[in-house]
């Protein structure tokens, strides 16, 4: 189902994708009463929740700075009007003016049709927290789409894209569903690669124990991004790492962040842990991933299960460090097209890694451009938390949550001979730009940032 | 899920439209998907691609990395999309009956 009475909607996994991730779907007659009683439970264990429900005065600050607004211009997308498709539960229920006043002070009964507006349009929204960056009390909107997600998940509802992953990481330890065999393969194709490309002879070792690095690469990157993968080795052959990339666990992403903190996500926090401990590893180095380097570096130790013996480090970051104390001969004139870095939302505001990509790139391209607004203050691409849907109408939705970024790379002048760069250094942002870029006509190619950094490495 | 019907052979599909098992898949499969990917006639070149992707899919129980796949089929991307409108995962694979590629794709 793509719409429901209108609304867009992403096509939902089936009751066996929902029982491979563990839910036991409720059936519509129950949902209504499940969610309150979800939603009760949700509210008691979360301040930042409740914060949202009462603090609200609707001032209207964040309407205009969210990209999902901007490009449907629909008034349920005004994360302060989204958070009241929940909040008008929450007073009806929660509230004594809402169980007095009813609909009087906007208190809503809860009913089938409330929770379906809530899937089409808690999926809309990106958790970018771009609303909560603008927001005069610091609510922080992105809380209440999570909360949002997660009843929706106990109540058996969540997109099939989702479920899927969600189902493949349990299934291989990673989203793409890669097992060691195909890992293996890519990473010698890989090598064969960087042999022809760039003359460097390359071992991507995996499962390598006793090493000093174990490097935690997006595994869409085996798919869609090989010179992020190729980036990523140029870089350890270069600095001369003893490093491996665990099979276990081939994914810097954890879609549990986006739609089942509880299970799903703590569930990849212990893989990995399991991993790092196995390997007997020293560090671990975390590759271009978004959301995926918030659930790692923001998550991870309070989600563990056992004390973290291990340093969780950024990609971005080793490589800030090397430039930053000459260590590392970068040559930006083989990185000459006009380039303009697209800042990941997770990245700028939850991870603080602002400056060292700006000290990456400006080492390893030649012709830099900034894009406005940038840093934490930057628009999201409009895939953010994996809403890549391509069913028709969430496709469309897709180049409508685009079309602030679109507007953004424009204004750069960067594609306007049709050779520019954008730099999206995430798997989500890569995979909804790919697309959009094209769907927009910008003139610009979709790179990530270490695979700037791996072109422009001078091995001499 | 649903069931359909092509030759008189029950075939499950997901909510994607993608074949569920991918032993069912058959010539005749192919032929249906096209129809959804507006492919009049499967060429050559269709095949090429197709038998590629099957070949690696039942190695690796994975589809190829694009660039793999391009490089292994002589067609560049822009040329997989002039085959396959919908694109080397939603097109491609949807015909050549491998499950739908999950993740940041």
């Amino acid at each position: 189902m793509a719409e429901y009475k209108g609304m867009a909607q992403p096509s939902r996994a089936g009751e066996k994708d929902m029982r491979k991730i563990h839910m036991e779907p409720i059936p519509d007659e129950l949902k209504p009463e499940k969610a309150l009683e979800y939603l009760d439970e949700y509210r008691k264990k979360f301040r930042s929740f409740v914060m949202a429900m009462e603090s609200c005065t609707k001032c209207g600050q964040c309407a205009e700075n969210c990209h999902t607004y901007l490009g449907t211009r629909d008034p349920n997308n005004i994360p302060t009007n989204r958070a009241e498709l929940i909040r008008k539960i929450y007073r009806r229920y929660f509230t004594l003016e809402g169980r007095w006043f009813g609909n009087l002070v906007g208190a809503e009964d809860i009913s089938l049709d409330v929770i379906e507006q809530w899937y089409s349009y808690f999926w809309q929204c990106s958790e970018c927290r771009r609303c909560a960056h603008v927001c005069p009390f610091g609510i922080d909107t992105c809380e209440v789409t999570m909360a949002g997600r997660q009843i929706l998940h106990w109540l058996g509802i969540t997109p099939k894209l989702h479920a899927d992953v969600g189902g493949a990481m349990e299934k291989v330890g990673n989203h793409t569903g890669l097992p060691k065999p195909g890992i293996i393969d890519t990473l010698e194709f890989m090598a064969e690669e960087c042999m022809d490309e760039f003359g460097i002879d390359i071992e991507f070792p995996v499962d390598k124990p006793d090493a000093d690095i174990m490097y935690v690469p997006s595994s869409a990157d085996f798919l869609l991004n090989p010179y992020t993968l190729m980036g990523a080795g140029m870089f350890f052959k270069y600095i001369g790492a003893n490093w491996t990339i665990p099979s276990t666990v081939t994914e810097a992403g954890n879609f549990g962040l986006l739609f089942d903190q509880r299970y799903t996500q703590r569930h990849n926090v212990m893989r990995l842990l399991n991993a790092a401990q196995n390997l007997n590893v020293k560090k671990i180095v975390w590759g271009e991933c978004g959301h995926g380097w918030r659930a790692a570096k923001m998550y991870v130790p309070s989600l563990a299960d056992r004390p973290i013996r291990w340093d969780i480090t950024h990609l971005h970051d080793e490589v800030a460090y090397l430039i930053n104390t000459n260590q590392l001969k970068l040559d930006p004139s083989k990185n000459s097209k006009p380039t303009t870095l697209h800042d990941p939302c997770n990245y700028v505001r939850a991870c603080g890694l602002n400056d060292n990509m700006r000290t990456c790139i400006k080492a390893s391209v030649a012709n830099y451009v900034e894009m406005s607004p940038n840093g934490a203050d930057n628009f999201c691409c409009g895939g953010g938390s994996g809403i890549l849907f391509d069913d028709k109408e969430m496709y469309q939705k897709r180049i409508e949550l685009s079309w602030k970024k679109a507007e953004q790379v424009r204004a750069t002048g960067i594609g306007k001979d049709g050779n520019g760069i954008l730099c999206a250094p995430c798997s989500i942002c890569k995979a909804q730009l790919y697309p959009m870029v094209e769907e927009h006509d910008l003139g610009v190619e979709v790179k990530g940032l270490i695979d700037l950094v791996g072109m422009a490495l001078d091995f001499k | 899920m649903a069931n359909i019907e092509i030759n008189g052979q029950q075939v499950e599909i997901d909510e994607d439209g993608f074949i569920v098992n991918p032993e069912q898949w058959d010539e005749n499969v192919a032929a249906y998907f096209c129809k959804d990917e507006g492919i009049e006639e499967l060429t050559d070149e269709h095949w090429k691609v197709i038998n590629y992707l099957r070949d690696y899919y039942q190695q690796f129980e994975v589809a190829p990395m694009i660039r793999k796949l391009c490089k292994e089929t002589g067609c560049n991307l822009k040329k997989i999309y002039e085959l396959f409108p919908s694109g080397p995962a939603k097109g491609a694979c949807k015909v050549a009956g491998l499950p739908k590629p999950t993740g940041c794709v």
